[in-house]
C-alpha cells in the first residue's frame, strides 16, 4: 500500500507526534548510550576528558537530530531517498580525492568542525534507496532479472567505492545490509543463493590470489585473516588485540571486577581500547552479566525494530526499519564477534558505545528516520 | 489463474437493471483485489521477517554463549610469546680440553628509555649518573627532552644496577632481558677466546656475535642451533694456562721485558695446551684497539700468533737437522768454525771465538753462527727453502684463529746463498712462535709434521719429514745444549729439558737493528728422551739486571723463565720426574 492510498488524516500533526514516537526504543538507545559513557569515564582512568564528556556532547546533539527528523513526515524521506543516495556516493567520491588518510586508509573528509566519514552516512542512503525502490516497484516484478539487476547495482557502486578507501568492515555492512532489504522486499530465494555460492567462490579467490601480482586485499588485510584464523600465532603482533580482549573477557568472569577495576585496559594493554575494543572493558569490569545485558539491550532494540516493521503497513517505513534494524545489528554483532574472536578483526565500533563522532551521529540519524515512519505509519480508518 | 474482470459485466448490467450505481460494484471489487495483492505480499514479507528474526535469534545466542565460555575460561597468557623473536640469542659455551668453562652465557638485562613516557626527566637523569657515573647528565636530559622516543642507556647492568633504577620508579626506563657473553676466567687464554659484541639488537634480545679469536672463527658453529648447545671444547688446559700466564707474568716483570708470549704444545698432535701472549685483556670488558702507534704495542696484540720475529739461533736445529737428514754430517763431524766468515763485503761472527773447529753437537751446544752458516753453504739455498717449507715455517699456520691465515712469515724477496746463511741461524726470516712451536715439534716427535691446532683431538700424525735417528740425533744435541751449552739455566730435574735458545738484535723500524733491543726465545722440549711437549718462550727487550752489565741474551732471560714454567706444569700435565739414562761410560759397578 502506498502514501497515496490511505487516509493521511490519522496521522498524528505538530506537537502531538511527540506522544506518538516510539519512546520504548528512545530508552534503550540512551540506556546503550550511557553504559558507553560510563565505559568512556572508567577506561580515561575516571575521568570524562578526554573521551566521555565529548561524547555526550555528541549523543545530545545527534538526539536533537533524532527528534528533527523523527518530526518530517516519513514520505519527505522517501522522495529524498535519491537524493541522499546521489549525495553520499558524491562524498565516497570526494573521499577518494580530497580525502585525509587515517590509520593507513583514507575515510575522512574535514569539514572543519567535524571529521565525516561519508561511508557511515551511506549505510543508511543505501538502505534508503532500496526501500523507496521496492515501495515503487509492484509485487509482481520484483523477481525479474532485470529489476533485481537494479538494486544490485545500487549496492555494489557504494561498495565498490568503500573498498577502494579500503574498509571491508563497512563494505561488508554495506552489502548484507542491503540485501537484507531485498530478502525481505520478496525477491526470489534463488538469488541469495547464487549471491552466496559466489561469495564462497570469491572467498576462495581471495586466498588463491594470496602472494601473487594480482592479490586481491591489503597484506594488512590477510594478515588480519591470518590472525582470526590463529590468534596465537602471532600473539605480541597482530593478534595481540585478539589475545588482549580473550584475556579480559575471561579476568572478568561471571560477575566483573567491578566499576573501573579493569587492568587489561586500564593498564594500557590494549590500544583502541576507547574504540572498536571498547566491549574488552565492559566485559573485565562486569562479567559477563554486564557483557551480557548490554547483549539483551541490543537485543531489544532490534526487536522494537524488527515489530515495528511488522505492524507497519507502508511498504517504504517498514522495509526501511527493518534495514536500519540489520545495519545496526551488523554493528554489534560484528565488533561483539571480532571482540570474542568469532570473526576477524574489521574495523567496526560497538554503536552508540565505542567513542567516534560519525558513527553514532549517523545512527541517531537512522533512528530518526525509524521514528517518523513510526509516526507517520498508515494507521486503520477507525 | 482465472482473472477476474475488473468490470464484471453481468454484474453491471444487473445493476444497472436495479437503478444502482455500478461504479460502486467497480470500486468495490477494486478494493478486494489490491486487498489480496497485499495480503499475499505482506505473508511473503513477514514470513521473511520471520526468517529473518530467527537468523538473529541465532547470532544473539552464538555470541551470548561465546561471552559465557570466554567469562567461564581462566585468563591465560598465550604461551607462544617468544617464538616472535626474530634473534637467536643462545651461543655455545667454550670449553679447555677437560670439559672446564671458558665462555658461556649469562642472562643479565639492558635498559633503554623511552622518553615519551617519563615524567621527571631532569631527575631521572641525574639518578642514573649516580648509579652510572660514566655517562653524561647534559648529554642524557639533551636525549630524554627532546624528540627522541627510543634510546639505549646501558646494553648490559648488574642486578643490583638494576634494582636501583627500578627505585627511581621512572615509567619511561625500561629493562629488556638479554643474553651477555661471560669469560668466567677473565684474562686467561683472552686472545685465543677473542671476544663478542651485539649484533642485531631488540628489546627482547640481542644477536651476540664472535669478533676475534676462536669465537670469530667459530661464530657461525656456535651460533648453530642445531648442535644442540654442545660445547666448543678446545685443546687448552686451563691449569696449565693459569699457571704459564703466572709465571710469564712474573718472568717479564724480573726481567724487565716490555712483551712476553709462550707457546706449549703437545708434540705428536699439535694440540696448543696453553698460549699467552703479553699483556693480555680482559674479554668481558674487550678494550678498543689502538688508532695510532704500533698495533704490536696493543694488549690485544696476540705475540704468539700474530708477532713475526726473526727468531734468531734458535732456527740453528733446522739447518743441522737437514744436514744430517741428507748424510751430509753425523753430530761428531767437525765443522770449521775460523772467523770471520766473509761473504762479499758481509761478515759473519760469533758471540765468541769458539776456535778453528766444532763437532756439529757443539755448533748447536755452542750456538755458532759460523758454523751454521757453512752447513747451509753446504746445503744450497733450493734444499733449505724446501726443508723450511716441509717444516710449514713459510706459510701460515693451520690454527684455527681468525687471525692466523693471515700471518704469513716474512722471506728475504731473493732466496741468494748469503740469504741461506743467515736464515741458518735465523736472521732473514721471521716467523711467529707458533710456526716455531710447530716446526720444533716436528724435529723432535720422531720426524712427523705437525700443524698447531686449538681443537682438543689434535689433528692426526702427518708426514715424515725427517728420519727417526736424525730426529733422535737432534732431541740429543737439543737436551745437549742445556746439560753443557747456552740454555744451563734450563734444567729442571727430573724432566730432562733440551732445547734451544735464541738471541735476536730487533729490526729498527727504518732499517738497520737495535744494539739494545732484542728478541730473546727459548725453544724447548721435554722430556728430551722421549718427547711429549715442545714450549716456546719469547720475551721482547728483556733486560737481565742482577749482573754488573746487563744480560739480554736468552740464555739469562727467556730460559730461566721457561724452566719455570716446565718446573711448575709437568706435574699439572701428570709427568713423572724421572732418573734420566745415563750414557753405560759413565755408571760404576759397585760391588759389595
Amino acid at each position: 500500500m502506498s502514501y497515496l492510498e490511505y487516509q493521511q488524516k490519522t496521522v498524528p500533526t505538530g506537537w502531538r507526534k511527540v506522544l506518538h514516537l516510539n519512546w520504548a526504543l528512545i530508552l534503550l538507545l540512551a540506556a546503550v548510550a550511557s553504559v558507553g559513557f560510563m565505559m568512556l569515564f572508567s577506561v580515561a582512568g575516571g575521568s570524562l576528558r578526554p573521551w566521555a564528556d565529548p561524547q555526550i556532547k555528541r549523543f545530545i546533539m545527534g538526539m536533537g537530530l533524532m527528534f528533527f527528523i523523527a518530526f518530517v513526515p516519513i514520505w519527505f524521506w522517501r522522495n529524498m531517498a535519491a537524493v541522499a543516495f546521489g549525495g553520499s556516493i558524491l562524498l565516497l567520491l570526494a573521499v577518494e580525492f580530497f580525502g585525509a588518510v587515517g590509520m593507513g586508509a583514507q575515510r575522512w573528509i574535514d569539514l572543519g568542525f567535524m571529521r565525516l566519514q561519508p561511508s557511515e552516512l551511506t549505510k543508511i542512503t543505501v538502505v534508503m534507496i532500496l526501500a523507496a525502490y521496492y515501495d515503487w516497484l509492484p509485487m509482481e516484478k520484483v523477481s525479474r532479472p532485470l529489476y533485481v539487476l537494479i538494486p544490485a547495482v545500487l549496492i555494489l557502486l557504494p561498495t565498490g567505492l568503500v573498498l577502494t578507501q579500503p574498509d571491508l568492515g563497512t563494505a561488508l555492512l554495506l552489502m548484507i545490509g542491503g540485501a537484507t532489504v531485498m530478502f525481505v522486499a520478496g525477491v526470489h530465494w534463488l538469488y541469495f543463493a547464487v549471491v552466496i555460492a559466489m561469495g564462497v567462490g570469491l572467498i576462495a579467490g581471495v586466498f588463491l590470489s594470496r602472494g601473487t601480482p594480482w592479490q586481491l586485499l591489503q597484506d594488512y588485510q590477510y594478515r588480519r585473516i591470518d590472525t582470526f584464523l590463529d590468534p596465537s600465532s602471532d600473539p605480541l603482533g597482530a593478534g595481540y588485540h585478539i589475545t588482549q580482549s580473550k584475556i579480559a573477557l575471561g579476568s572478568g568472569g561471571w560477575t566483573g571486577r567491578g566499576f573501573m577495576q579493569g587492568t587489561q585496559s586500564r593498564l594500557n594493554f590494549l590500544p583502541e581500547k576507547h574504540t572498536d575494543f571498547i566491549f574488552t572493558t565492559l566485559a573485565e569490569e562486569f562479567g559477563f552479566i554486564g557483557g551480557f545485558s548490554l547483549l539483551v539491550l541490543y537485543g531489544l532494540i532490534i526487536l522494537f525494530c524488527l515489530g515495528a516493521a511488522i505492524r507497519n503497513k507502508d511498504r517504504f517505513s517498514s522495509l526501511l526499519t527493518v534495514g536500519i534494524g540489520m545495519t545496526f545489528f551488523l554493528f554489534f554483532a560484528l565488533n561483539m564477534s571480532m571482540v570474542m574472536g568469532l570473526a576477524p578483526v574489521v574495523g567496526v565500533p560497538l554503536p552508540l558505545v565505542s567513542y567516534g563522532g560519525s558513527a553514532m551521529l549517523v545512527l541517531l540519524v537512522a533512528f530518526g528516520l525509524i521514528q517518523s515512519a513510526y509516526v507517520h505509519r498508515p494507521r486503520s480508518k477507525t | 489463474m482465472i482473472r477476474t474482470p475488473l468490470r464484471p459485466l453481468a454484474r453491471i448490467l444487473d445493476a444497472r437493471a436495479k437503478g444502482q450505481n455500478p461504479d460502486a460494484i467497480e470500486r468495490e471489487n477494486l478494493r478486494v483485489r489490491h486487498e489480496q495483492m497485499r495480503d499475499q505480499s505482506r505473508g511473503r514479507a513477514e514470513g521473511r521477517l520471520l526468517i529473518l528474526g530467527a537468523v538473529f535469534l541465532m547470532a544473539f545466542g552464538t555470541v551470548g554463549a561465546r561471552m559465557g565460555t570466554l567469562s567461564a575460561s581462566t585468563p591465560e597468557e598465550p604461551r607462544t610469546a617468544y617464538t616472535g623473536s626474530s634473534i637467536l640469542a643462545q651461543r655455545a659455551d667454550i670449553t679447555d680440553r677437560n670439559g672446564n668453562i671458558l665462555a658461556t652465557n649469562l642472562a643479565t638485562h639492558s635498559l633503554y628509555a623511552q622518553p615519551p613516557f617519563m615524567i621527571e626527566k631532569e631527575r631521572a637523569a641525574r639518578k642514573l649518573v649516580e648509579i652510572f657515573p660514566d655517562l653524561d647528565e647534559k648529554r642524557l636530559i639533551k636525549d630524554f627532552t627532546g624528540k627522541r622516543k627510543f634510546l639505549w642507556i646501558k646494553k648490559k647492568i648488574s642486578p643490583e644496577q638494576m634494582q636501583q633504577v627500578h627505585d627511581l620508579g621512572e615509567p619511561g626506563l625500561m629493562f629488556g632481558p638479554r643474553e651477555m657473553r661471560l669469560y668466567p676466567n677473565g684474562s686467561l687464554a683472552a686472545h685465543v677466546l677473542g671476544g663478542t659484541s651485539f649484533g642485531r639488537e631488540g628489546v627482547h634480545s640481542a644477536e651476540v656475535i664472535g669478533v676475534a679469536g676462536v669465537e670469530k672463527a667459530f661464530d657461525s658453529f656456535l651460533r648453530d642451533p642445531a648442535n644442540g648447545g654442545e660445547p666448543l671444547r678446545l685443546s687448552l688446559d686451563l691449569t696449565v694456562q693459569a699457571a704459564t700466564r703466572r709465571i710469564l707474568y712474573g718472568g717479564m716483570k724480573l726481567m724487565n721485558a716490555k712483551g712476553a708470549t709462550s707457546i706449549m704444545m703437545d708434540v705428536h698432535t699439535g694440540e696448543v695446551i696453553s698460549v699467552v701472549s703479553l699483556p693480555d685483556f680482559d674479554p668481558n670488558d674487550r678494550p678498543r684497539p689502538l688508532t695510532t702507534g704500533d698495533q704490536s704495542d696493543s694488549p690485544l696484540f696476540n705475540r704468539a700468533v700474530q708477532g713475526v720475529y726473526e727468531l734468531g739461533s734458535t732456527f740453528k736445529i733446522f739447518a743441522v737437522a737437514q744436514a744430517m737428514e741428507q748424510g751430509l754430517i753425523t753430530p761428531d763431524t767437525m765443522i770449521d768454525t775460523q772467523g770471520p766468515l766473509r761473504w762479499g763485503k758481509f761478515r759473519i761472527n760469533d758471540f765468541h771465538n769458539y776456535g778453528p773447529q766444532l763437532s756439529a753437537t757443539d755448533v748447536i751446544v755452542k750456538s755458532s753462527n759460523i758454523g751454521t752458516a757453512r752447513l747451509a753453504q753446504q746445503i744450497g739455498a733450493e734444499d733449505q727453502r724446501t726443508f723450511l717449507t716441509k717444516l710449514g715455517l713459510l706459510e701460515p699456520t693451520a690454527l684455527e684463529m681468525v687471525e692466523a691465515p693471515s700471518i704469513k712469515p716474512l722471506l728475504p724477496p731473493n732466496w741468494s746463498e748469503l740469504s741461506a746463511m743467515t736464515i741458518s741461524y735465523g736472521h732473514g726470516l721471521s716467523a711467529s712462535p707458533m710456526h716455531l712451536a710447530a716446526a720444533y715439534s716436528t724435529i723432535v716427535n720422531g720426524g712427523y709434521k705437525v700443524e698447531p691446532t686449538l681443537l682438543a683431538g689434535g689433528r692426526p700424525r702427518g708426514e715424515r719429514v725427517i728420519s727417526e735417528e736424525t730426529s733422535a740425533a737432534a732431541r740429543d744435541m737439543l737436551r745437549q745444549v742445556v746439560v753443557r751449552g747456552t740454555a744451563s739455566f734450563g734444567e729442571v730435574e727430573g724432566y730432562h729439558v733440551g732445547g734451544k735458545t735464541g738471541t735476536a738484535d730487533k729490526p729498527k723500524p727504518n732499517g738497520g737493528y737495535y744494539e739494545d733491543k732484542v728478541i730473546a726465545t727459548f725453544a724447548s722440549v721435554f722430556p728430551a728422551h722421549d718427547p711429549r711437549y715442545v714450549l716456546i718462550v719469547t720475551l721482547d727487550e728483556p733486560v737481565e739486571t742482577s749482573g754488573t752489565e746487563p744480560r739480554r741474551t736468552a740464555g739469562w732471560t727467556a730460559v730461566p723463565v721457561a724452566a719455570e714454567i716446565i718446573r711448575r706444569t709437568a706435574p699439572l700435565l701428570g709427568l713423572r720426574p724421572e732418573i734420566e739414562p745415563r750414557p753405560v761410560y759413565e755408571l760404576t759397578r759397585v760391588n759389595n
